[in-house]
């Protein structure tokens, strides 16, 4: 809960930059996103994936341990 | 200690994430940048429909062996299937509202068939709790699974078709299904559906041995 | 043999119908009393689409109201007769037949209180007529395994609607597509690939129906 929130206000930051924009072909977010801002955005979506996945593995071992015990009292 | 293939989903994934935003896309009109949604949004759904598949097979197995083991995986994968649909959902909501102006329509034929297969899936959990004898439960929630999902396939075949008449053309607009991938979206979009896929299993399978688990606890 | 027992069996529904006129009256009047109220509440339906909208809601309603009648009969002794007398394969067939020959029938009596009630809007009635036999046939087979289904989880009827709604809906839109060119009276061309669809649910459906069954019957 506390990652989405962490998240919502910084993708609120990355407005505050558009108005360096330029009306070059189609606009995508190059101009503005590669200055380095976008990095910031990948750091955090990889750190929320990266504890989602260490819940996960936890969850497993915790399993591993259960069946075990169970196998061994059977 | 940990299966090979969980910790693939898992590298693949993050892959997927960092390069997914980093690496170059075509610049197409009314999507922008969103078009990255297609390494997220997408294999999300993949996911989903292998889950249903494999709750389907082993409903088979399940009518076929008669053995209670079937029967747990095949509901769990269900239960699996409809967890993915959910962000799937809702991020194609999000996606709708910025690129097309709404959050749903019922004119597009992939919404209609999503909205009917977590219907029908609901429904098969409702069968599963207002049956009590286990066994019976098991080969009759099987039946239905079975016949559910052949009904939704036969649909999803049918929208192809359907959609030549209603939707004549699309323009770029790519949640409609077969557009030409950019071969460097491909870089990363064939690896997101294999890494999410294989996330779903990892979640499947800690389900799974979580209601085995259970399943002789309450036995003895 | 079988053939002979299909025959029969199906004989056996038709004089239990007839037997019970309670049944076929109460849908008669449903019938009657869901058109009439629709035809109360849209003073004047001015649009095709609504018109077939509604038709097919009112037809779908009664259609589940049916079927759930012909599996909810069934008590233990007879399941038990069933059971050891008949061939699964046999029984579900001729269930789905008889249903599908009853819906055929009600489904037409529908179009024709709807029409009278409410007006027929209808240009190519072949096509309509066509598009309703095969819809109903098709929800016939459906709705008499879901009925299977529900009657071996405690007879619910709640429980067969939740069941069937999903279900039936791929068949709905294909049906209302169908019915809708009737309506328009376009040519036969565009709608021959939805009746083409709509004829392979039926086999699809009639297919997998008896196939299941199999596995319901071990009861």
């Amino acid at each position: 809960m506390n990652n989405r929130i962490i998240i919502f206000l910084t993708s609120l930051l990355l407005p505050f930059f558009v108005k360096a924009q330029e009306a070059a072909g189609v606009e995508m977010a190059d101009a503005f996103r590669s200055e380095g801002k976008i990095y910031v955005v990948i750091t955090v979506i990889s750190i929320i994936f990266i504890c989602l996945i260490g819940y996960l593995v936890y969850i497993d071992m915790k399993l591993r341990k259960l069946e075990n015990k169970n196998r061994n009292t059977n | 200690m940990i299966k090979w293939w969980k910790i693939l989903a898992a590298l693949l994934i993050l892959y997927t994430l960092v390069w997914g935003m980093l690496g170059p896309v075509p610049q197409l009109n009314i999507l922008h940048e969103t078009i990255r949604n297609l390494f997220y949004h997408v294999p999300i759904w993949f996911a989903m429909l292998f889950q249903m598949g494999y709750s389907v097979i082993f409903a088979i197995k399940q009518l076929s062996k008669n053995d209670l083991q079937s029967d747990i995986i095949s509901n769990q994968a269900a239960q699996t299937g409809l967890f993915f649909a959910l962000p799937g959902l809702l991020t194609g909501c999000m996606w709708a509202k910025f690129t097309w102006g709404t959050w749903w329509t019922f004119q597009d034929p992939k919404l209609n068939g999503v909205a009917i297969a977590v219907l029908i899936y609901l429904a098969y959990f409702i069968l599963r709790s207002s049956i009590d004898d286990e066994q019976k439960r098991a080969r009759i929630a099987a039946v239905y699974n079975v016949f559910a999902f052949v009904m939704m396939f036969v649909f999803i075949m049918i929208l192809p078709r359907l959609t030549d008449s209603l939707h004549p053309g699309n323009g770029g607009n790519p949640a409609f299904g077969k557009y030409d991938l950019d071969s460097n979206m491909r870089l990363v979009f064939y690896p997101a559906v294999i890494g999410w896929v294989l996330l779903s299993l990892w979640i499947l399978d800690v389900k799974k041995r979580l209601a085995i688990l259970t399943h002789k606890e309450n036995e003895q | 043999m079988q053939n002979n027992q299909l025959v029969n069996l199906i004989n056996k529904e038709f004089v239990l119908e007839f037997r019970q006129k309670s049944t076929l009256a109460g849908i008669l009047v449903y019938i009657v009393a869901t058109v009439f109220i629709s035809a109360l509440s849209f003073k004047k339906i001015i649009h095709p689409t609504v018109w077939n909208a509604l038709f097919w809601t009112i037809f779908m309603f009664i259609s589940v109201n049916v079927s759930s009648k012909s599996f909810m009969q069934e008590t233990k002794g007879k399941g038990l007769y069933n059971y050891l007398y008949y061939n699964p394969r046999t029984f579900i067939l001729s269930k789905i037949m008889y249903n599908m020959m009853l819906m055929a029938v009600l489904s037409i009596l529908t179009f024709f209180f709807y029409s009278w009630f409410v007006g027929s809007m209808v240009q190519d009635m072949g096509m309509f007529l066509l598009a309703l036999v095969f819809s109903s046939s098709a929800f016939s087979g459906i709705l008499s395994l879901m009925s299977a289904i529900a009657s071996k989880a405690n007879n619910n009827i709640s429980l067969m609607a939740i069941l069937s709604f999903p279900v039936l809906m791929p068949l709905l839109l294909v049906s209302v597509k169908l019915s809708k060119h009737a309506i328009d009276g376009l040519a036969w061309s565009v709608s021959y690939k939805y009746l083409l669809i709509l004829i392979m649910l039926n086999f699809v459906v009639v297919a997998l129906a008896t196939l299941l069954f199999n596995y319901l019957w071990k009861e």
